[in-house]
């Protein structure tokens, strides 16, 4: 179920659930005291030792054979890290076709497992990336130590090595201006709340990271409890939230606005798009634009400048690119 | 190098982006690099976490001591290295800077051990040995005196029987 074209649980505000475990094998050093050949050869080491999963096919992508523009791409889908993007000689990448699970190998660590899926899922995508995970331990030795738990290149991961995440859409409790307070809150309670796009004071799209931040002395289980039980209450917050906004006439106002810019522009930069998206897909989670929210979450995603550029095969300037995307949603609006 | 968006502060970001094929490279100053929220660009996979972590080891007063020029073993790595980028080099540095790293990994975690999964042949490597017939047997003659001189002569015949049957198998 590839999370951007698919709705989920408390799908008009949760757009995804991912939960990533970080591994290391016990006989290499990590990935930054290893030369290109050595990445290499334990990225086909851990292939190899997936022979058995058969709940999804992966293919196996060598990183340096992946046109930049293919890569950036992977990463504006959420797929994988920025990083990994920009460099990649000796990683590769198994990724299924659905797109749900996707594993990095020798981005920081050795090994990252990542399941995304969309709406509000933690426990299915624990599952799947767990399974992942045992299969590979079958077969590899993990490095491990009783007390910090699996070790990681960068110590902040060490203990369980998992980051669970929620993508959430939050307009109304932002134009409250209630986020600042909220990540002050959470931040208490070990989790972080982030621009899903950048730490800058300008959100693109109301969109916001909530993650467990702590990852030693607590068991995967009760992390996953605690991020669900915050999520469903920011959700239930966002709710209340949008009932009152929609009661602003300036408010709605902006979303019938939107709508309009979105089905009539000629030009529509990355992040215009992204901004009226927001509204528009608000508006549609309270029914009074009649689209389904994930047609709006797909067509954010795609119309991503890396994304267009490998849609059609080649790079377009960015002139180029902002019609042709005005140019796709018109299509698809009217 | 003056930051390339203000013009006034020392640029102290360097960000290099693959952006539709094309690189360009940025000098950006701590406040533009933040305003434009570069460097974070999907920040949920922490990009800038080395550099934090590297922090949080700077002013560490292991920093200063002599043991730095100790090397891993295995990997080569001196605690240095581990200091400046942020990043252990392998599994064994967590064992020969063990104490070194303490204080870090306690100030990110709290004072914490392990509390989740554990693979499975840490696993195998903890759990007791099977113990072999002879052994069973030997302490299955000891629990069974212990019932006689309890006069639990039952409890007593029922382990006879027991010991009796696994000779048998042997």
């Amino acid at each position: 179920m590839t999370w951007y074209k698919n709705k989920g649980n408390e799908g008009d505000i949760v757009l995804s659930t991912r939960v990533r475990l970080a591994r290391n094998l016990e006989d290499y050093p990590f990935p930054i005291r290893l030369s290109t050949q050595e990445k290499m050869n334990i990225s086909l080491l851990v292939r190899d030792s997936l022979e058995d999963y058969d709940s999804k096919k992966l293919s196996f992508i060598d990183m340096s054979t992946l046109s930049p523009a293919k890569a950036v791409s992977l990463a504006e889908k959420h797929l994988i890290s920025p990083e990994f993007a920009y460099e990649g000689a000796g990683r590769a990448l198994l990724l299924s076709e659905d797109e749900d699970v996707s594993i990095m190998l020798c981005e920081e660590d050795h090994i990252r497992i990542q399941v995304i899926l969309p709406g509000l899922n933690p426990e299915e995508a624990f599952n799947e990336a767990d399974k992942i995970d045992s299969i590979i331990e079958n077969k590899l030795n993990y490095a491990f130590n009783e007390r910090i738990g699996y070790l990681t290149q960068c110590p902040t991961n060490l203990g369980t090595g998992m980051r669970a995440s929620v993508m959430l859409h939050l307009p109304a409790l932002s134009k409250k201006g209630a986020m600042r307070r909220l990540s002050t809150t959470v931040a208490k309670l070990g989790l972080t709340l982030r621009g899903s796009y950048g730490e800058g004071s300008e959100i693109s799209g109301d969109i916001y990271q909530l993650s467990n931040q702590v990852t030693l002395g607590i068991s995967e289980k009760a992390a996953l409890q605690n991020l669900t039980s915050i999520a469903l209450q920011i959700v239930s917050q966002e709710k209340q939230a949008r009932a009152a906004v929609i009661k602003d006439e300036d408010f709605v106002d902006k979303i019938y606005r939107s709508w309009g810019i979105l089905r009539s522009a000629y030009k529509l930069t990355s992040n215009e798009l992204t901004n009226l998206i927001s509204y528009v897909r608000m508006g549609a989670s309270e029914g009074i634009i009649d689209i389904p929210t994930e047609k709006l979450t797909e067509m954010f995603i795609e119309n991503q400048p890396a994304t267009i550029n490998v849609a059609e095969g080649k790079t377009l300037s960015q002139s180029e690119r902002d019609i042709l995307r005005a140019e796709k949603v018109r299509k698809e609006l009217n | 190098m003056l930051c390339q968006n203000c013009k006034k502060n020392e640029a102290t970001t360097h960000i290099k982006r693959v952006l539709n094929g094309e690189a360009t490279e940025s000098h950006l100053c701590s406040n533009c690099a933040q305003s434009l929220g570069v460097g974070n660009f999907f920040d949920d996979f922490s990009l800038n976490m080395p550099d934090i972590f590297s922090g949080f080891f700077g002013d560490s007063v292991f920093a200063l001591e002599n043991g730095r020029l100790d090397r891993c073993e295995k990997c080569g790595c001196q605690f240095d290295d581990i200091i400046k980028t942020g990043c252990v080099g392998c599994a064994d540095c967590y064992e020969k800077f063990y104490s070194k790293l303490l204080p870090s990994i306690q100030r990110i975690h709290g004072k914490a051990n392990h509390a989740g999964k554990v693979p499975k042949h840490t696993k195998e490597k903890v759990k007791p040995k099977e113990k072999t017939t002879e052994e069973k047997i030997a302490d299955l003659q000891k629990d069974m005196q212990k019932a006689i001189d309890e006069q639990n002569f039952e409890q007593a015949a029922i382990i006879r029987d027991e010991i009796k049957k696994m000779k048998g198998e042997n």
